[in-house]
């Protein structure tokens, strides 16, 4: 209870974030990693959970391929346009150019993963160029595959994958995201793989871990499928929560979302509630 | 002219170019609003349109959007906006260069329009990013919940309409003549940021 009065003290509402997946222009779903569906216009969509109560909203995979450059980032300017919230941009963004692109295209922020751990510099170069409020570190971390475990070092039985999170790599986790945030990003946007799709809940362990070592905020992913999920994530310290499925299945709107956060004192922006 | 159109003309707000970032998400909130919003990027443009209110945007660093206003000369247009006690809106840096200097970069002069400086914030974490409820005098501002994204920002102002706090309290809103500057983003606050502005430029 402690981390909660704290937080509450220090000023900032919780934040509750949906994830789009968009490809083609269109926001879509995978089936069985078979096929995708068409789940609607990033625009209309993005809206939606604005009036549920969204405090954000982050579009991945957007698909930056050349052939879909333009098109991609079309869908950017016309969410700028018609948005009120902030939203992110990310997947695919490999290089400045890219990211001064989408920026420019109107997003507030660009999340970066694998380009930042294969480019560290790049996390300087955009915190230099547009500020570090511009940049989200996306970190994939997966519990109990590393064969390096050790008892003293924080984090050690997690391991960073990148490329979607197909490819592992030697990064120490706990290392990474300090480097992560000394380079110059302005939040970290952390998935806990092991749970994603999984229903248990965020990895709030992890996250506890992270944003007590960071001076940077925490946004929490993988693994949330009931409200109480959220409550659990900011009780253990995250600054916000970022979830897809439990929203995009039409289990739970992000106004129930937060009316369970609101009956267990956690501080949310609460303008759904008005009419 | 009709009364319709002189009407209509008086909607259209001047969106100062600071060279420093995408002006969609302003212009589009505006627009939302029923404003016209209109690119100035040289003080002739002001004589091209019937200028109800200024915005000056709020991206960019303290050095970048001063350096780009005075190429332009449109850091004269801005003071001389203040100083006529016509309709102005600053948002985030835009509040921050009425002020005379800003530890961002130091050595750099603001528009010095308003005493002080802007610091360095001690937030739990940096850059501060989310949202906040303000504390105002003023009921259309007390308890909104609006956006804030920045590590610095002015402790205090005589000037100050309204206050947030975040590990420190500092300013959240400034109102000089016929200026209010905001240190968050209204544009980016929802429903409220909408209604915040809407009062500030109607």
């Amino acid at each position: 209870m402690s981390e909660l009065i704290n937080s509450i003290e220090q000023g900032l509402k919780s934040r509750v974030i949906v994830c789009l997946d968009v490809a083609h222009g269109r926001v879509v779903k995978g089936i069985n990693f078979k096929g995708l569906k068409d789940m609607g216009d990033p625009v209309e969509l993005a809206v939606r959970y604005q009036e549920q109560g969204a405090d954000e909203i982050v579009f991945l995979d957007i698909k930056a391929t050349l052939e879909q450059r333009a098109n991609a980032l079309e869908v950017v300017t016309r969410v700028a346009e018609n948005l009120s919230i902030p939203f992110t941009v990310g997947g695919g963004l490999n290089t400045y150019a890219d990211v001064a692109q989408f920026l420019n295209a109107g997003a507030d922020k660009v999340a970066l993963n694998s380009a930042a751990v294969k480019h560290p510099d790049l996390i300087d170069q955009i915190a230099k160029g547009f500020g570090s409020q511009c940049v989200v570190v996306a970190v994939d971390l997966n519990q109990g595959q590393s064969q390096k475990q050790d008892q003293n070092k924080p984090l050690s039985d997690y391991q960073v994958f990148i490329n979607g999170g197909n490819t592992p790599t030697d990064l120490d986790a706990m290392q990474w995201l300090a480097q992560v945030e000394q380079r110059g990003a302005g939040e970290v946007l952390l998935t806990a793989m092991h749970r994603d799709g999984t229903g248990l809940g965020f990895d709030n362990e992890l996250m506890s871990k992270v944003s007590e070592q960071l001076g940077i905020q925490v946004i929490a992913s993988g693994g949330a499928c009931k409200p109480e999920h959220f409550t659990e994530t900011f009780l253990a310290g995250s600054d916000a929560a970022l979830a897809a499925g439990i929203f995009h299945r039409g289990e739970f709107t992000v106004g129930q979302v937060k009316d369970e956060l609101l009956r267990n004192g956690v501080a949310v922006r609460n303008e759904y509630l008005k009419d | 002219m009709s009364d319709s159109v002189m009407k209509e003309a008086s909607k259209t707000v001047g969106v100062i170019n600071t060279g420093a970032g995408n002006l969609y998400s302003l212009n589009g909130c505006l627009r939302r609003m029923g404003f016209y919003p209109v690119t100035i990027n040289q003080p002739s443009d002001l004589e091209r349109y019937d200028i109800s209110a200024l915005v000056i945007p709020g991206q960019g660093r303290f050095r970048t959007v001063m350096t780009n206003l005075k190429a332009c000369a449109l850091d004269e247009v801005i003071t001389n906006w203040y100083r006529d006690n016509k309709k102005m809106v600053g948002i985030c840096i835009g509040l921050q260069i009425m002020f005379e200097e800003s530890e961002e970069d130091p050595g750099v002069s603001g528009l010095g329009l308003l005493q002080g400086k802007v610091t360095r914030l001690q937030s739990p974490k940096q850059p501060m990013v989310g949202w906040s409820d303000v504390q105002s005098s003023e009921d259309w501002l007390n308890n909104q919940t609006l956006y804030f994204v920045n590590s610095y920002g002015v402790s205090a102002s005589d000037k100050s309409i309204a206050t947030v706090t975040y590990g420190q309290t500092f300013v959240a809103a400034i109102a000089s003549n016929n200026t209010i500057a905001f240190q968050c983003h209204p544009e980016k606050s929802g429903v409220a940021g909408e209604e915040v502005l809407k009062q500030c430029l109607s």
